[in-house]
C-alpha cells in the first residue's frame, strides 16, 4: 500500500462512511407502519415523487459500470462501440414514453412488484412468468458483478490492495465495500439506493463538470484531443486487427451503431430495476416528467464518453493503460494524473458510490422477481407479505455475494461477456412485457416459443463473434447476410417472427389463451392513493392473519 | 369498474381520446417518432463537418440533441394531457376507488 495517496484516499473512505451512515439511516425516511411489506422494501412504499424519482432513476440507469465501460470503449475502438451509449441514451425515452405509463398504471392498478407479476396477470401463465422471472435474474447477475468490476477499476489505479499475492487479501476492501452494501440493502431495502442517489448523482455532476471543464485544457485543448483521437483510431487495434471508428461513414458501421443503439434502448426499459425504479413512483405523470427530464442525464454521458478522447490525448494516462493492459482504467488513470489528490478522492468516490446505487436496486429487483415468482408461485402460495419481504431480503443478500465471487473468482472478461449476454438476452422479454401492455392478440405459448428461439440464436450468436485475438464472446454485433446487426436486435425479429406464427397457429388450433385478470381503462388508470394506505392494509390484515 | 360516472356525459367521451383529437394525437405521433429516428439515422449527422467550436459534428449532434430531446418530450407530455377530457380529474379518482374496491374483493 506504499503507492496510495493519503488524502485522495482518505476522501474515498470518508465519503464512504457517509454513504453508509445514509444507507441506514435511510430505513426510516417516509417511514411506514409496516415496513415487512414489499411495497414498502422492494419498491419504497410507492410514493416517490418526480424529484427522488429523477434521482433514484438517474441513479439506477446510468451505472458506475457505464462511467468505466464507455470511455474506455471510446478509448479502445472510437464511435461504434463507444458513441452509440449516447445515442442510445436518447431515444431510450421517447420509446420508454409509449410504454411505461401504461406498465405504471397496470402494475399500481393490481399491486405488481415485477415484469413477470404483470405476465401472470395478463397471459394467465406461470411458464411465460418463470421465463421472464428467469431471464431477469440471469441478466442481473452479471450487471452487478460488472458495478464490481466498476469499483475494482478504482481501487487498482488508487494501488489499495493490489500488492498481496492472497486473494482474499487483494479483495478485501471490494469485500468490505460490498457487505456494507449488502446490509443496508437488507435492513432499508429501495429507501437506501433512493436516498444515497442524491449523493451519488450530487457527485458525479461535480466530477463532470470539473473534468470538462479543466482536463481538456490541460491536455491541449479540445481540437487536439479531437485530432489526437482520429489519428489513434486509424491505427489498427491490435486487441481486434480492425481499425477503430472516429466517425461511422461505412454502410456497416453505421447500421451497427444504430442497431446497438436501438436494441439497447428496447432493453434498458425492460431490465427488472428500471422496472422497480418505475414502479416506486407515486403518479403516472411522474414517469413521464421523468422521460423528459432525464436526458439531462446524457449530456453528462456524453461528456464521460468523451473522457476516453480526452485519455488518449494524456500521454501519462495512455502508457499507463498499455502497462496494465486494461482500458478500463483509462479514465481512473486520467483523473488520478491531471486532478490534485484531494479532487482525484471526490471523482473516485463518486464512481464507487454509484456503483453501490444501481448494484442494490439491481440486488432488489432480482430478490422481489424470486420472491413473488419463483419462490411465492411455486412453492409456497399462501405466503404473507411478511414472509415475501424477509425471503426477498435474504434473496438481495445471496445475489450480492454471487455477484460478489463472479467479480473475484472469475476473470473479468468473463463478467463483461455475460452482460452482453444479459443485453441480448432481456431484449427477448420485450415482445411479451411490451407488446402484453397493448394487445393480447399474441398467444401466451407463441410468446414462451419466441423467446426461448431468441434466447438460443442470441446466445449461440454471441458465442460465435470471434476476432484474432478473442475466438469466442469478441463482440456483440454480427454480420447476417452481408449486413452488420446487433445480435438482441437480430434475435428480437426472430423472437417476433415465431411468435406471430405460432400465434397464428395456436389460434387456428383454437388451444386456450389463458385467463387475463386486466381491463382495458386499467392501462390508463392513475390511482392517486393506491396501494399503500386502505386497500393494501386490508388485504394484509387479512394474509398476515392466515399467514400466521 | 361498475360505478356510475358522476361527471355529465360529454360529447365525445364514449369515443377513445385518439378519434377525438385527431390532429393532437398526430402531432404527438409524429414526435414521438421523430425524436427516435432523427437520432437513429446515422448518415444524417456522420460527418466532421460543420465544426462547432473544436467539435466535429458527429459528436456535437447528439450532444445538442439531448436538450431539444427534453423539450420535445415536454411538448408531448403536454399535448397528451389535453387528450384527457376535461373532467379528468374526478374521472381518475372515480377509477382509483373502482379500482381499489376491485383489489379488496
Amino acid at each position: 500500500m506504499s503507492n496510495v495517496n493519503a488524502v485522495t484516499f482518505t476522501i474515498v473512505v470518508v465519503l464512504f462512511l457517509v454513504v453508509t451512515g445514509v444507507g441506514f439511516a435511510a430505513a426510516r425516511w417516509r417511514r411506514a407502519d409496516d415496513m415487512l411489506h414489499l411495497n414498502e422494501w422492494g419498491l419504497g412504499g410507492r410514493g416517490f415523487g418526480t424529484f427522488v424519482a429523477w434521482f433514484l432513476l438517474g441513479g439506477d440507469l446510468y451505472t458506475a459500470y457505464t462511467f468505466i465501460a464507455v470511455p474506455a470503449a471510446m478509448f479502445g475502438a472510437g464511435a461504434v462501440t463507444g458513441w452509440f451509449a449516447v445515442s442510445y441514451t436518447v431515444i431510450l425515452f421517447p420509446i420508454a414514453l409509449i410504454f411505461l405509463p401504461r406498465l405504471w398504471s397496470i402494475a399500481r392498478v393490481h399491486h405488481y412488484v415485477t415484469p413477470a407479476d404483470f405476465i401472470r396477470g395478463r397471459y394467465g401463465s406461470r411458464g411465460l412468468a418463470l421465463a421472464i422471472a428467469f431471464t431477469g435474474i440471469l441478466a442481473l447477475m452479471p450487471y452487478i458483478a460488472l458495478q464490481l468490476v466498476g469499483i475494482q477499476a478504482v481501487l487498482t489505479v488508487m494501488g489499495v490492495g493490489t500488492t498481496s499475492g492472497n486473494a482474499f487479501v487483494k479483495d478485501l476492501p471490494l469485500i468490505i465495500a460490498f457487505l456494507v452494501l449488502a446490509i443496508f440493502t437488507f435492513v432499508s431495502g429501495l429507501r437506501a439506493p433512493a436516498l444515497i442517489a442524491f449523493i451519488k448523482d450530487t457527485l458525479i455532476y461535480l466530477m463532470v463538470i470539473v473534468a470538462v471543464l479543466y482536463l481538456p485544457a490541460k491536455v491541449g485543448g479540445w481540437g487536439h484531443v479531437f485530432g489526437t483521437a482520429e489519428t489513434h483510431l486509424k491505427a489498427v487495434n491490435p486487441a481486434t486487427g480492425k481499425p477503430g471508428v472516429f466517425i461511422p461513414t461505412t454502410g456497416n458501421s453505421q447500421l451497427a451503431f444504430s442497431t446497438l443503439a436501438l436494441g439497447s434502448a428496447l432493453a434498458l426499459m425492460v431490465y427488472p430495476h428500471a422496472v422497480t425504479g418505475v414502479l416506486s413512483t407515486k403518479r403516472r405523470d411522474i414517469i413521464k416528467r421523468n422521460m423528459a427530464l432525464l436526458p439531462l442525464y446524457s449530456i453528462m454521458l456524453g461528456f464521460i464518453a468523451l473522457l476516453g478522447y480526452v485519455a488518449l490525448a494524456d500521454k501519462a494516462t495512455v502508457a499507463n493503460v498499455k502497462k496494465a493492459g486494461n482500458p478500463q482504467l483509462a479514465v481512473p488513470y486520467l483523473f488520478q494524473h491531471l486532478f490534485p489528490s484531494w479532487f482525484t478522492g471526490i471523482a473516485f468516490s463518486a464512481i464507487v458510490i454509484g456503483a453501490l446505487v444501481p448494484a442494490a436496486i439491481m440486488a432488489i429487483a432480482a430478490a422481489n422477481l424470486f420472491t413473488r415468482n419463483i419462490f411465492k408461485e411455486f412453492f409456497k402460495p399462501d405466503a404473507s407479505p411478511r414472509l415475501e419481504t424477509k425471503v426477498s431480503q435474504w434473496v438481495s443478500m445471496l445475489v450480492k455475494l454471487g455477484a460478489l465471487l463472479f467479480a473475484i473468482e472469475l476473470p473479468k472478461t468473463f463478467s463483461i461477456n455475460l452482460q452482453l449476454l444479459g443485453g441480448i438476452w432481456i431484449l427477448q422479454t420485450f415482445p411479451a412485457i411490451v407488446f402484453g401492455l397493448f394487445t393480447r392478440w399474441f398467444h401466451r405459448w407463441a410468446l414462451l416459443a419466441g423467446w426461448l428461439a431468441g434466447m438460443i440464436y442470441g446466445t449461440i450468436a454471441a458465442y460465435n463473434v470471434s476476432t484474432p485475438t478473442t475466438s469466442h464472446w469478441a463482440g456483440s454485433v454480427n454480420t447476417v447476410w452481408g449486413h452488420t446487426y446487433y445480435i438482441g436486435l437480430t434475435a428480437i425479429i426472430l423472437n417476433i417472427a415465431v411468435s406471430a406464427v405460432l400465434t397464428l397457429v395456436l389460434r387456428a388450433a383454437r388451444v386456450p389463451a389463458g385467463a387475463d385478470e386486466t381491463l382495458p381503462r386499467q392501462y390508463t388508470a392513475d390511482p392517486v392513493d393506491a396501494p399503500t394506505p386502505a386497500p393494501a392494509a386490508a388485504v394484509l390484515g387479512t394474509e398476515v392473519r392466515r399467514g400466521d | 369498474m361498475t360505478q356510475p360516472s358522476d361527471t355529465p356525459a360529454i360529447p365525445g367521451r364514449s369515443r377513445s381520446p385518439v378519434a377525438a383529437h385527431p390532429v393532437t394525437s398526430a402531432i404527438i405521433a409524429i414526435l414521438v417518432f421523430a425524436s427516435i429516428f432523427f437520432a437513429l439515422w446515422v448518415p444524417l449527422y456522420a460527418s466532421a463537418t460543420p465544426k462547432v467550436g473544436d467539435f466535429p459534428f458527429f459528436y456535437v449532434y447528439l450532444l445538442i440533441y439531448m436538450p431539444v430531446l427534453g423539450i420535445v418530450m415536454w411538448i408531448v407530455i403536454t399535448l397528451q394531457r389535453r387528450l384527457r377530457p376535461p373532467a379528468s380529474e374526478d374521472g381518475t379518482r372515480g377509477s382509483a376507488a373502482a379500482s381499489g374496491g376491485e383489489v379488496t374483493r
